[in-house]
């Protein structure tokens, strides 16, 4: 598995949940696509693109289906397609290797001009996701069986699920211990252990760090210089990152649709550019209910530690 | 909200030697900015083994093994880079389990470099075929990364202690390619 690409021009996405009802992925999905084929553009899924926990076999075969259609154009046209394996679509790591014009990775480290970028999907840096590995996968199983009877059922898990974190930080605070630990402020609403990964991973020299998994978009300036970008999910406001030739563009994708590349506000970032002090931080306001609605689906934002 | 410190960074000039052949420290470098070159004194004649670019590592076979270093270490132009401690390695890996699977991709590379190198050498010298075949297989079962016996790893452990370091025995072969962009290279530690 090669994880050290060069890409001049490669767009990234991800949390598109194929198969999950709760996620049903609108055309610009593959009207991204097929924007990348007409300008030569490689395509990143960022991790749960597919998703293998909580899909409904129906509807991934006719989302599949579709964007299999587009996908395999892009080898005769001298593109790639990479696909970084996410928590919803683990067992992809059974696949680990270049398929030809589809390659599957665990993170790609993207060199494009001068510039270094880490893509990642994020997972591995979720708290719960790696202390609490059965639990966190039987809450969404369970999630996958709520979905199947109505999504107002999985609604009601949500409330729950927040109940519970809620009554977690009461104790917590009743018995004086700090809600969340002192860590830096990352992007609003996301847990700040992804911007500290962020963090340690652009230490190592890259420009920029990709994440999806907390299906939170924005971006934050890090300490290093470098900036963190996370692309949400496709539940709400899909978006991406558009990187061409060492210059970096973020926003939703129905901007990238909508505007001429070239008329685009892109941006050079790096990491040896001194941070501005105190660090200035740009979050996406996603909406809060919307927002709600695609943490416990995805799983990534699961707070059931907070209870006592 | 105050940042907490986790990143030690040093920061050298063109020419600054960072890690001298035969030096005793354990700690490792990340590329954070800038290159670096790796040279060797070969029969008293310098020799550059490889450009390392940002993201690559070096030192870690003296973090990794106890030993001193192979090569000697000089930055070209501005180089800033990440250092990595033996006590702090585990915690950082835990952090940032990627480092773990990079270090491993590259030093994989550096070894197949070196067999590579191994077989086309002593192809050249008139070597049968065969022969060298056998000799990188060995070689990739010993001091290249492959189980260790008992008494080897003993041995190693003696000159931990403060024997003299073998270093014919520590070092046979270890000549590696130049770094290409997107490449390890096999970088003495």
């Amino acid at each position: 598995m090669n994880t050290d690409v060069r890409e001049e021009r490669l767009i990234i996405t991800s949390d598109i949940h194929m198969g999950n009802r709760l996620f049903p992925p609108n055309r610009s999905f593959g009207e991204l696509a097929r924007l990348a084929l007409r300008n030569g553009y490689s395509l990143c899924i960022n991790g749960d693109g597919v998703d293998v926990i909580q899909m409904s076999f129906s509807l991934l075969t006719r989302q599949l289906g579709d964007a299999a259609t587009i996908f395999k154009k892009f080898p005769h046209a001298g593109l790639k397609i990479y696909y970084t394996v996410g928590n919803h679509d683990l067992i992809f790591e059974h696949f680990l290797q270049d398929w030809g014009g589809v390659v599957v990775v665990p993170f790609i480290n993207v060199e494009s001009g001068e510039r270094r970028i880490r893509v990642e999907h994020g997972h591995m840096y979720d708290d719960n996701f790696l202390s609490y590995p059965r639990v966190y996968t039987a809450i969404m199983v369970l999630g996958r069986w709520a979905i199947s009877i109505h999504p107002r059922v999985y609604e009601g898990l949500e409330g729950a699920n927040a109940a519970v974190v809620s009554f977690g930080h009461f104790l917590k605070r009743v018995k004086g211990v700090p809600v969340e630990p002192e860590l830096p402020d990352g992007i609003p609403g996301e847990h700040p252990t992804f911007r500290l990964a962020a963090e340690e991973i652009s230490v190592r020299g890259f420009d920029a760090v990709v994440f999806g998994h907390t299906h939170r978009p924005g971006k934050v300036r890090l300490q290093s210089g470098g900036m963190y970008y996370n692309t949400g999910a496709w539940m709400m406001k899909p978006y991406c990152v558009a990187i061409d030739e060492g210059r970096i563009w973020f926003g939703p994708v129905e901007e990238l649709l909508s505007t001429p590349l070239h008329a685009l506000p892109w941006t050079r970032v790096a990491a040896d550019a001194p941070a501005p002090a105190p660090a200035a931080e740009e979050a996406v306001e996603a909406g809060g209910a919307e927002v709600a609605a695609g943490a416990l689906a995805a799983g990534s934002t699961l707070r059931f530690r907070g209870v006592g | 909200m105050k940042m907490p410190r986790f990143a030690e960074i040093e920061e050298y000039r063109d020419g600054d030697i960072i890690v001298r052949d035969g030096d005793e420290e354990r700690h490792m470098y990340v590329i954070q900015h800038g290159k670096v070159a790796v040279t060797k004194d070969v029969g008293g004649r310098e020799v550059t083994l490889a450009i390392l670019e940002r993201g690559a590592f070096f030192g870690e076979m003296a973090l990794l093994e106890s030993l001193p270093r192979t090569a000697t270490v000089r930055a070209l132009g501005y180089a800033k880079l990440l250092v990595i401690r033996p006590g702090s390695l585990l915690m950082r890996i835990r952090r940032d389990p990627t480092l773990a699977l990079e270090m491993l991709q590259q030093m994989s590379r550096r070894i197949r470099a070196i067999d590579d190198r191994l077989v086309a050498l002593l192809s050249n010298v008139g070597v049968p075929e065969q022969q060298a075949h056998e000799v990188k297989l060995f070689t990739t079962h010993t001091e290249y990364g492959g189980p260790r016996s008992a008494d080897e790893s003993a041995a190693a452990g003696a000159q931990q202690d403060g024997a003299a370091p073998n270093r014919a025995a520590a070092a046979p072969g270890k000549v590696p390619p130049p770094r290409a962009a997107s490449d390890g290279a096999g970088v003495p530690g």
